[in-house]
């Protein structure tokens, strides 16, 4: 490894890039909470495939309707 | 039972507390990544999201801080891989002889970041974090779960690259 021109190299990019500045300006709790209520809110997708294989039954076999409302 | 053993088995509240103590911290550390201020904190509550999803494979004996960036460094990374543009490496100038000139300035910052762009983003990481941030190899190799051996030897591929790329800029600030 060229020592020399490592060393030269970490002092050209300390001058020419500042470190970031890490400070947290603002609480992230009220965006925690809304990513957390968004996805709670989120309907999983076995409920909507559900959903679909019951609406399909409905359209292609409808005289299972009437026994549908009679169970419920 | 303490605040780590309730966020393990799912408390809410125990993830709240977890979160207000530990975001500045999380935030500082994705920062340094990205230097994006607005992507950062996406991150940080991305990471979040990520860690209370995966709250029954915590272990609440192991600190969580060092999970907790653990879990950051790899949203990063995977942003990083997804981005396509450069964020620029710097704020504010620092350069104290070239303070003057902030064409000078602009250029210098410019061609920077346009080396650090052509590294890989795993090597981009390391650089970033060693060469800029001055973080020690220990804490880096612990973030991104690889050997400090692994950590040197990425610097050293990003470091030569880095070289090559700036070495016109690099001579002729020497020799300013």
């Amino acid at each position: 490894m060229d020592t020399h021109n490592d060393v030269k190299l970490r002092e050209f990019l300390k001058r020419g890039a500042a470190k970031a500045d890490g400070e947290l300006r603002r609480d992230l709790w009220p965006a925690m909470a809304r990513r957390m209520e968004q996805s709670e809110r989120r309907v999983p997708w076995f409920d909507w495939a559900l959903l679909g294989a019951l609406t399909a039954s409905l359209a292609f076999v409808p005289r299972i309707i009437p026994m549908l409302l009679y169970h419920l | 039972m303490d605040v780590q053993e309730r966020f393990a088995r799912g408390d809410r509240d125990a993830f709240e507390e977890l979160f207000r103590q530990f975001q500045g911290e999380v935030f500082r550390w994705v920062m340094r990544i990205v230097r994006d201020r607005g992507i950062a904190e996406d991150l940080t509550v991305e990471s979040f999201w990520k860690m209370y999803r995966a709250h029954a494979r915590f272990d609440p004996s192991r600190a969580f801080g060092a999970w907790a960036r653990r879990i950051a460094t790899n949203l990063a990374l995977d942003h990083l891989r997804r981005a396509k543009r450069e964020t620029a490496l710097v704020d504010e100038p620092v350069d104290v002889a070239s303070r003057g000139n902030p064409a000078l300035q602009r250029e210098m910052r410019a061609e920077i970041a346009a080396a650090f762009e052509k590294l890989a983003p795993k090597l981009r990481v390391v650089a970033r974090l060693s060469l800029i941030e001055e973080v020690p190899h220990r804490e880096i190799a612990e973030a991104l779960g690889i050997s400090e051996a692994a950590t040197r030897v990425r610097l050293f591929r990003a470091t030569r690259i880095l070289r090559e790329e700036l070495k016109e800029l690099v001579e002729s600030h020497g020799h300013a």
